[in-house]
């Protein structure tokens, strides 16, 4: 009715410039907007989506964006604080990394010249691939958990096409659920995560890789996890977490062996059958040990204390490296929903505005046309 | 000459400072190590560590590692450290009592060795806190 009565009104616009009274004439500049905004309301039509609903529904969908945008803002803020503990979780833990890659230097250095047999160390011909898969335990982060899974099923399906069998190991709730989701993916445990890697998960998932190597059901086993690289920036890599071993070595049988040799601080492998220790970034100046440094047991037997550590450390490492991408990979994706929701709520204010100015005019049109009438 | 102690675990670090003495139960049995020890490496067992500051001697839940001597710098890297001023004695006397249960319940090989090493594990902590009184 409103709207008969404003078309109504505009075609008769100029006979209403001059019988207009003053009082109103506050009024009826506003009344003008309708008709302005008519011509560049297509226009906006390309550039936002238009928006259709009544004065309640709009007021509705403008609250609902407001409580959407209190939400992804502060799931933002927590993931900034959780990223920080994340980011001093790593920090803690690196005096440990490297001193154990340190004593795993020097102690190599020391037994070059031993024969000496670690089951860990042991380069089999691959027959069965075991892959550890590091996913987040919740969504609303963006790619994140995707783009990990995908990394998987696409080492799974390589895998395939090269003829090996593979097992999966599931870490975090979200790879849990895709993968049983599809049960034609063998998998050979479930892990949860909790809020912060702690070396007791790190230690759960090292037993059951540890055994699974050992007792030569798998022959090699790959670490899938998210790298941290920047707030901005994480990639899924593949890590060969066993056997410990040179580069190149396995990829003879494996055919396509990506080992996450891009900026890995240090990495342990073995040369000629030997352990060694790789420094790719920065090399921490070796403090000289005693050269007559004795052993306290076999050597065997130290390295058999060694390594469970390495292996847990890398582990962990590597969890700690994945809650991290995770934390800033929601970071930025409820950043960006935030962003959204300002936008859309202006877009949304300036329609109800709109719309609610037009209501306005049209019920004082009515009125003044009424007292026209009367007139 | 003083003597450095490091103890590392995979979170922290949860000892680094100079030490008198120390008391270190390796995989072959207890070993003292007083400022200018010999270099040695030593697989560390799950067991207590008595550290001795100045008359005070301290003590510390270790759960299995790694030890290197050498230079007057201990360094020992193990999966979990606890300092026995840390455990609440009543959940460490719990725990044990559990870990002594699933012990007696525990059937064929492989839940053997895991309740014994949880067993270890939890009379370590109780040493670990009677030791101190």
């Amino acid at each position: 009715m409103s709207c008969s009565n404003l078309t109504m009104w505009v075609s008769s616009k100029p006979s209403l410039s001059d019988t207009s009274s003053l009082s109103f004439r506050s009024f009826i500049s506003p009344f003008q907007l309708p008709s302005q905004s008519s011509a560049p309301n297509p226009s906006r039509s390309s550039s936002a989506t238009q928006i259709h609903c009544g004065l309640r529904e709009l007021r509705e969908r403008i609250d609902s964006v407001k409580n959407t945008q209190k939400i992804t803002e502060a799931m933002k803020l927590v993931a900034a604080a959780k990223v920080r503990r994340a980011q001093e979780a790593v920090v803690n833990g690196r005096p440990f990394s490297e001193s154990l890659v340190e004593v795993l230097y020097n102690i190599n250095e020391q037994l070059q010249t031993e024969d000496i047999d670690v089951p860990l160390t042991k380069v089999r011909p691959v027959k069965k691939v075991a892959l550890v898969v590091v996913t987040g335990d919740r969504g609303l982060c963006g790619g994140f958990n995707n783009n990990i899974i995908k990394k998987a099923e696409s080492r799974i399906a390589e895998l395939k096409e090269l003829g090996l069998d593979y097992t999966v190991i599931s870490v975090g709730k979200k790879g849990n659920t895709y993968f049983l989701r599809r049960p034609y993916i063998p998998v050979d445990r479930f892990l949860e995560g909790t809020s912060l890697p702690t070396a007791k998960e790190a230690q759960a998932i090292a037993d059951d890789v540890f055994s699974l190597f050992v007792s030569e059901e798998v022959d090699k086993v790959e670490l899938l996890y998210t790298k941290f690289v920047s707030l901005v920036k994480s990639d899924p890599v593949i890590h060969t977490l066993l056997p410990l071993s040179p580069r190149g070595e396995i990829c003879d049988i494996n055919g396509v062996c990506v080992d996450a040799a891009e900026d890995e601080f240090f990495r342990l492998t073995t040369k000629e059958g030997k352990l060694t220790v790789e420094r790719d970034v920065v090399r921490t100046e070796t403090a000289d040990f005693s050269p007559i440094l004795q052993f306290e047991q076999d050597p065997v037997q130290i390295l058999d204390a060694l390594l469970p550590l390495y292996l847990n450390s890398q582990i962990l490492r590597a969890l700690q490296e994945s809650l991290a991408s995770e934390l800033a990979a929601r970071m930025s994706a409820m950043s960006n929903a935030t962003d959204n929701a300002v936008e859309l709520r202006r877009t949304l204010s300036i329609v109800y505005n709109r719309e609610r100015q037009a209501k306005i005019t049209g019920e004082i049109l009515e009125i003044v046309a009424g007292a026209n009438a009367l007139v | 000459m003083t003597l450095n102690l490091c103890v590392l675990t995979p979170n922290r670090i949860v000892w680094d400072s100079e030490v008198k003495e120390i008391i270190l139960s390796t995989n072959s049995g207890q070993i003292g190590v007083l400022p200018n020890h010999a270099p040695i490496a030593t697989a560390v067992d799950i067991g207590i560590l008595r550290i001795r500051l100045n008359d005070q001697w301290l003590t510390m839940a270790l759960m299995g590692g790694f030890a290197r001597i050498g230079n007057n710098e201990i360094t020992i890297l193990v999966n979990d450290a606890e300092k026995g001023s840390d455990i609440d004695p009543q959940e460490a006397q719990q725990a044990l009592e559990i870990a002594e249960a699933n012990l007696r319940k525990a059937e064929g090989k492989r839940q053997t060795i895991e309740a014994n090493l949880a067993l270890r594990r939890a009379r370590t902590r109780v040493e670990a806190i009677n030791a101190i009184s």
